[in-house]
């Protein structure tokens, strides 16, 4: 977990996620798959850094996710070339995409908070109670009087939205919430059966 | 759900786990085979991983905030940290923390400030009725200041208790908690709508908290704060000696030794924690709650030893009695004790002392002297 290679994906790498993001959202018509290409290009550059870093992480990035939706539109044809455009749209400059993505702390900070103001209530609290009050899982069970299992479910879901808003941006969650609302049923149901 | 979502959510799942207390090593290896299955998993777990040790970094929005206190949604704006104006703002990291009382005048200030606006734009518009809209809404926001002053800021109770040498004393507070004062103990009562403080003059005292995590119960010892929400400990001040023994529920000690807000340490004492606080010297020692109860048995008029120095013991039965037990050498303070014992009956336990080591006493008015026999 804490090998050079982790540490410098989430420096070099994941700091670029809300540029790629929007990237992706402007070149590829179907929204549904953006997580799924996002994995895997992050799949992609860990597995080609574990060999040798590249010296520039950010224009590997866009050149992975580059490469990645070539393939997937020559692979199956679902999708015509013609409803994404020129491929060649996709050679962009990736300077033009975004500047750098690399947070002075107290921007951090505020990123960090607006990300957590986005949280549902219960989150909120629960992941305050954590990281904040810096309250153990099992005290914030007692004080809440839910069960542990809750606290873990809220804070799993806590640290998933907070990725998404914090590396991501806006739109990308906002995306992710109408996802969520699609599954919502199904998570109810998970809900249910585990409390 | 795509593939990668649900990668995703079990990634979530165990980055959850992995932070609650009940992390064994056998869980470390279920999550180290996960990882190894595939580098999807890896990139999702590296991805939400980083992001649980960044938000971290949020504790810095509760400085100065007392423990269970969460600001409103868009509320950070008031933390020292977090600038309005935008990033190129200079620091203020030097500015106090904003506690929730000032919080709560704060926001009455704005309220009233509005209101001003509200009155004075119709009068720029000539408009009567409209000044009269104005006027009324001056009222109300006064109202509303009002109320949020009466919310937020008025005392609930105001009170002080103290007892004498030898006595102890149970009050009920006014939010439903109860405090114990041992002997020659004094305390401040302060209950607002907002905060539960105490200040802890001198001596001990037993809280049993009522629970209401709106409002933390902050116990305050010279520079030291143990703050709990629901639960039972007892503080002890000795001078600038504290000792705090918790017996339910968490608690947390915080010390501000330095003006700043980042050297401030705070610890987290789960029940069975004795913690002793000396000087800038912290020492915890995790006991079990038979025992962490047992030093709290003052309570019923008992002293519990414990393989305990005689000197120790002497220091506590004179912490109920005028006259004081003198350990004159050494060697008889480093005799080990053990036993329950009246604090009332100084002269009971004396005596078995002289029955059962080589000790003997002799009293005075105001003293017994132990010698080596």
């Amino acid at each position: 977990m804490d090998e050079p290679i982790d540490i410098w994906f989430a420096r070099e790498i994941l700091a670029h996620e809300s540029a790629l993001m929007r990237y992706l959202q402007r070149t590829w018509p179907q929204r549904e798959d953006i997580h799924d290409l996002r994995q895997e290009i992050y799949v992609r550059v860990y597995e080609a850094a574990s060999r040798s870093r590249p010296a520039s992480p950010k224009s590997f990035v866009f050149t992975t996710a580059r490469h990645l939706m070539t393939d997937r539109l020559r692979r199956n044809r679902v999708v015509s070339i013609e409803a994404v455009g020129d491929l060649d749209e996709l050679n962009v400059l990736v300077d033009e995409i975004s500047p750098e993505r690399h947070f002075g702390a107290r921007q951090m900070l505020k990123r960090l908070a607006d990300a957590f103001d986005r949280l549902p209530d219960r989150c909120r609290q629960v992941m305050w109670l954590r990281r904040v009050d810096d309250l153990p899982q099992k005290a914030i069970a007692a004080l809440l009087g839910i069960s542990e299992k809750t606290v873990e479910k809220q804070i799993a879901k806590g640290t998933r939205l907070i990725a998404n808003y914090f590396y991501g941006d806006s739109s990308a969650f906002a995306a992710e919430r109408k996802s969520d609302a699609i599954s919502a049923l199904e998570n109810e149901h998970e809900q249910q059966q585990k409390d | 759900m795509s593939n990668s979502k649900k990668i995703e959510r079990t990634a979530a799942i165990w980055v959850a786990r992995r932070d609650s207390e009940a992390w064994s090593q056998g869980d470390q290896a279920d999550l180290d085979a996960w990882l190894e299955q595939a580098v999807a998993h890896k990139v999702a777990f590296l991805r939400l991983a980083a992001a649980w040790r960044h938000s971290d970094r949020l504790k810095a929005l509760g400085a100065g905030l007392a423990i269970g206190s969460m600001p409103a949604r868009g509320d950070w704006t008031l933390s020292p940290f977090i600038d309005r104006r935008g990033a190129d703002a200079t620091p203020s990291a030097q500015t106090p923390a904003i506690n929730p009382i000032d919080r709560g005048r704060d926001s009455a200030r704005t309220k009233t400030g509005d209101s001003d606006n509200v009155a004075r734009a119709p009068i720029r518009s000539r408009s009567k009725r409209l000044a009269m809209l104005g006027a009324a809404g001056l009222i109300l926001c006064c109202g509303l200041a009002v109320v949020l002053m009466w919310q937020y800021g008025a005392a609930v109770q105001q009170a002080a208790y103290r007892t004498p040498l030898g006595a102890l004393r149970s009050v009920g507070l006014a939010d439903g908690s109860e405090a114990t004062l041992n002997s020659d103990s004094a305390i401040g009562v302060d209950l607002t709508r907002l905060e539960r403080n105490i200040d802890l003059r001198r001596g001990e005292v037993f809280f049993k908290v009522a629970k209401d995590p709106q409002r933390p119960f902050v116990v305050s010892v010279g520079n030291h704060r143990v703050i709990a929400v629901g639960t039972r400990f007892s503080v002890w001040r000795d001078g600038k000696r504290l000792r705090v023994v918790v017996t339910e529920g968490v608690v947390r000690l915080e010390s501000n030794n330095a003006p700043g807000l980042e050297s401030r340490p705070t610890t987290l004492l789960p029940a069975g924690s004795v913690a002793e606080v000396d000087d800038a010297n912290l020492r915890i020692r995790q006991v079990a709650l038979e025992q962490a109860t047992q030093m709290l048995s003052w309570r019923n008029g008992y002293l519990a030893f414990d393989d305990t120095p005689l000197s120790v013991a002497a220091a506590e039965f004179n912490r109920y009695n005028r006259q004081q037990i003198v350990v004159i050498d050494p060697a008889v303070g480093n005799l080990r004790v053990g036993g329950n014992f009246r604090w009332s009956n100084t002269n009971g336990f004396v005596r078995l002392l002289e029955q059962g080591f080589p000790v003997r006493a002799k009293h005075s008015e105001d003293h017994i002297m132990l010698t080596h026999r």
